[in-house]
């Protein structure tokens, strides 16, 4: 029988009237109910092939249920572990021979240092040309040894560092038997630059680069040396945590424009502060008096405030800039303010204002405190460093801060053609620049010579007048700090990726044979000597 | 332009030669019918005239035969003439060579790696030694004549292939722990995991639950994270497999015959097992790596005996050693 619809029909026949049908047909739906019956009933054959036969030995392995056994872990264990971070692999083998980044080596880089000052001084007045040629042949030797090499960090240091977070998790410290560093000819200049910046001179610098470069160690080594100088460092170890909301925040009263306190996160951090310097603050005791909402003893030290900030979250915030006059007050040691991760504060914040705008990161109280250094606005007066390195990996895009650094870069460099800004973008922000320190200086001496000449009338006591007003406004420029430093990180030399290919393979991590060919390879590969690349595919058998 | 040192050449004058030791199945017989490709220029069975054929030979023959009349020394006809060295003799054939050539004997074009005599080669591969700090005495190798790069050392080693230059353990185990296609992924947990092996304490061996013979003393084992891994697999990877046979063992029931495995198929059965193990686990902490660290931990349980994959293991060495009798099974009958 051709059906339309016969194979549906089988199961369910789609005309059931049986009235319709004639004999044929009958015949016909005979079979099909005897069909539809089969496929109704499954047969019995299935049930059987699963029994077990007597006698016969079969292979079974039983799934079993999962067993529940122990008790989950606790909360914030699981976050604790994701965040752990190990300084130390046992297993890893002793390197002999290492030195140490102590007050010895950085005690070589500052005689290197006034060498070079007086080398200066000395072409100037052309003197002991013969002498200073020896001295710099010295010098240049001794330097030429260190990088390129791996120097191990001071336990003292490493508890500082870990207690101001400098260490971080994909780093891989936890492959050694002890933290060391290694030295390339940027941080040499960098190390150099802090120790000339002790004298006055504030070093405002921003650490820029490819991803990997590392522009996090080198933030990491300019700390461990102002640790090992004696200086206080206070940092800011994830700009993206003082800005993305996760802490709770308060307008701070009498303030235009508002700014934001972040109780919490001011209270941990001072914590943090404290431990890292407790050495140096311990001694240091009171010579203000301060308005705080708490009592206050005259005679207690600096590490004593900070406990006292750290345990109240709610004075946190006048404790902070109580401890920071008392860092700003005359004979105190230099100060190094840094912050990993700049594009987060160049931009506006996760936070709310009350009116449900989004509020911009500089009106935060903390990165306020931070820009205000960075820009030169405020000038650190006992010496110091105002160090930021931006963060390629995993960091929102800031593109007035990418044309700054550009610009600055070329400006640097000295190019003719400095890149300008693209007149058809709108997510520019001009507090970036001041932040930087760059419209700030131009748009004053503009606004002063522009004022000028309007002022200016044919009359010579006017003429006179200009040329005072103009000598002022030259001398406020001399005296408003210039934009930012921007140290743009490339690869690594083959040297220096060969010294720490070869500590790599001393601590006994990487099995293979370090020569010309095997460096080679792996420097061309990591796109010139990337070092985390490098990391990657040598180190972390990342294939 | 090859050197004229031919060492074949030596053989060539020695009566006895060597006969090939299988008969060619080639007909001896010629061609009756001329063949003729389109690029020859003449038919091979040309008629002959008196003066073709059986006269003069080619140019360095007769160069050879007037050479042999006037008592000089001509070329030898073992070797293969240059066409420099014919064009010296030849005249109104140098007058009728190719530009290059004539350019070569002008000496505009003076090429001394391309026209010259193994003696050179030598001599240059010499020089090259001395400029490179060594001696003149210095053996000169045939990598170092005429090889810009050097040629590779001999045999290649195993990874020389692209296809096959990570380890194959590691290779196979990052297959196997890939889901959905996604390698890289794959990849980084491997790496993860050998990380893991680094950085752990040295395992401490189960006497009950011998590792491979010859695997390294466990305080070795994690400086050398790849040797890990594998002393884990191969230690706990199966020496057969049991196949069961429907309906040859009478009454519906199936047969249990044990097949041996292949190296590559014995790790996967132990990596599968493995990968199960650590399924089942519950992870301690949280993040993205949370699978690698649980099979990296299954992976030092097994080092250390304390893991489940021993005793399937177990079971199915058991099994086959019971089910040995059925080896002879072939799928007509039993064999006798």
């Amino acid at each position: 029988m051709a059906n339309t619809n016969c194979l549906r029909c089988l199961a369910r026949p789609a005309f059931p009237s049986p009235n319709i049908l004639n004999a044929t047909t009958r015949a016909g739906m005979g079979i099909q109910r005897r069909a539809a019956s089969k496929l109704a009933k499954p047969s019995n054959t299935q049930g059987r092939k699963n029994e077990k036969v007597k006698g016969q030995k079969t292979l079974r392995i039983k799934k079993k249920a999962p067993v529940k056994t122990g008790k989950p872990p606790a909360p914030g264990e699981r976050k604790a572990m994701r965040k752990r971070i190990v300084l130390s692999n046992t297993n890893a083998l002793e390197v002999e021979g290492l030195r140490e980044l102590d007050s010895k080596m950085l005690g070589e880089w500052e005689e290197s240092v006034v060498r070079e000052l007086q080398a200066g001084e000395d072409d100037l007045v052309m003197q002991g040309a013969l002498g200073l040629l020896e001295g710099e042949g010295g010098e240049a030797k001794g330097e030429a040894k260190v990088v390129g090499k791996v120097v191990a960090l001071m336990g003292s240091t490493v508890d500082s560092l870990r207690a101001v977070e400098a260490f971080k998790t994909t780093q891989g410290w936890g492959l050694f038997r002890r933290p060391g560093l290694l030295i390339r000819e940027e941080s040499v200049a960098l190390s150099k630059k802090l120790i000339l910046s002790e004298e006055g001179g504030v070093l405002r610098l921003v650490i820029d680069g490819e991803r990997g470069t590392g522009k996090s160690l080198l933030l990491l080594h300019a700390m461990a040396t102002a640790f090992v100088r004696g200086w206080v460092v206070v940092n800011i170890p994830e700009a993206q945590e003082v800005t993305n909301a996760m802490n709770d925040y308060a307008p701070l009263p009498g303030t235009t424009p508002t700014l934001y306190s972040q109780p919490s996160y001011t209270a941990t951090w001072l914590s943090q502060i404290n431990k890292a310097n407790l050495a140096l603050l311990s001694e240091m005791e009171l010579t203000l008096t301060h308005n705080l909402p708490i009592p206050l003893q005259s005679n207690i030290s600096l590490s004593r405030l900070c406990e006292l900030g750290a345990r109240d979250p709610d004075v946190a915030w006048p404790v902070f800039q109580a401890f920071w006059a008392e860092l700003m007050a005359e004979g105190r040691p230099p100060v190094l303010l840094s912050l990993d991760g700049l594009s987060n504060v160049m931009r506006e914040s996760a936070y709310r204002a009350p009116d449900v705008s989004l509020v911009h990161a500089h009106d935060l109280a903390i990165v306020n405190h931070f820009v205000g250094y960075l820009s030169g606005e405020k000038e650190l007066v006992n010496g110091g460093a105002v160090l930021a390195a931006t963060n390629r990996s995993h960091a929102p895009r800031s593109k007035s801060l990418d044309l700054m650094l550009t610009q600055l870069l070329e400006a640097q460099v000295g190019e003719e053609e400095i890149t300008e800004k693209d007149p058809f973008e709108k997510g520019y922000d001009s507090r970036v620049e001041w932040a930087l320190g760059v419209k700030e200086a131009e748009a004053s001496v503009e606004a002063d010579v522009e004022g000028v000449e309007t002022a200016s009338s044919p009359s010579s006591v006017k003429e006179v007048k200009k040329e005072e007003n103009v000598e002022a406004a030259v001398e406020k420029v001399q005296t408003v700090p210039g934009p930012v430093e921007v140290l743009k990180l490339k690869g690594l030399s083959k040297v220096e990726a060969r010294g720490l290919m070869e500590y790599w393979a001393k601590s006994g991590v990487l099995r293979k044979t370090v020569n010309e060919q095997e460096v080679a390879e792996k420097w061309a590969l990591a796109g010139k000597g990337v070092v985390a690349e490098i990391e990657r595919g040598a180190l972390r058998m990342r294939i | 332009m090859p050197s004229r040192l031919n060492l074949l050449g030596a053989s060539r004058s020695l009566t006895i030669r060597v006969r090939p030791s299988i008969a060619s199945h080639h007909a001896r017989t010629l061609p009756v019918v001329s063949r003729r490709g389109f690029a020859e220029e003449k038919e091979q069975n040309a008629p002959t005239g008196p003066n073709q054929g059986g006269g003069l030979g080619h140019v360095s023959e007769e160069a050879a035969d007037m050479s042999e009349i006037t008592g000089e020394t001509g070329p030898d006809l073992s070797q293969g003439t240059p066409v420099q060295d014919i064009l010296q003799r030849d005249e109104e054939g140098r007058d009728k060579a190719p530009e290059i050539i004539k350019q070569e004997i002008d000496g505009k074009k003076a090429n001394a790696a391309e026209s010259t005599t193994f003696a050179n080669l030598l001599s240059l591969g010499q020089l090259e030694s001395i400029a490179a700090g060594g001696h003149g005495t210095d053996p000169v190798t045939v990598d170092t004549v005429g090889h810009k790069y050097g040629l590779p050392d001999l045999p290649l080693p195993k990874n020389a292939n692209f296809k096959y230059r990570y380890d194959p353990v590691v290779a196979q185990v990052t297959n196997l722990l890939m889901k959905d296609g996604k390698l890289s992924v794959a990849q980084r947990n491997m790496s993860f995991i050998l990380n893991h092996l680094r950085t752990a304490p040295p395992p401490v061996p189960n006497p009950a639950r011998p590792l491979l013979p010859g695997a390294p003393p466990p305080n070795h084992l994690p400086l050398n994270p790849i040797g890990y891994l594998t002393v884990a697999i191969d230690s706990v990877a199966p020496l057969l497999r049991i196949r069961s046979q429907r309906g040859a063992a009478g009454g519906g029931a199936a047969l249990q015959i044990p097949v041996p495995l292949g190296l590559r198929q014995r790790r996967r059965q132990a990596v599968q097992w493995i990968l199960d193990a650590a399924n089942k686990k519950k992870s301690r902490g949280s993040g993205k790596n949370q699978f690698a660290l649980r099979v990296a931990d299954e992976i030092i349980n097994v080092v250390e005996g304390k893991s489940s994959v021993w005793e399937k293991r177990q079971l199915v060495h058991k099994t086959g050693t019971s089910a040995r009798a059925n080896l002879n099974y072939r799928p007509g009958g039993f064999r006798r």
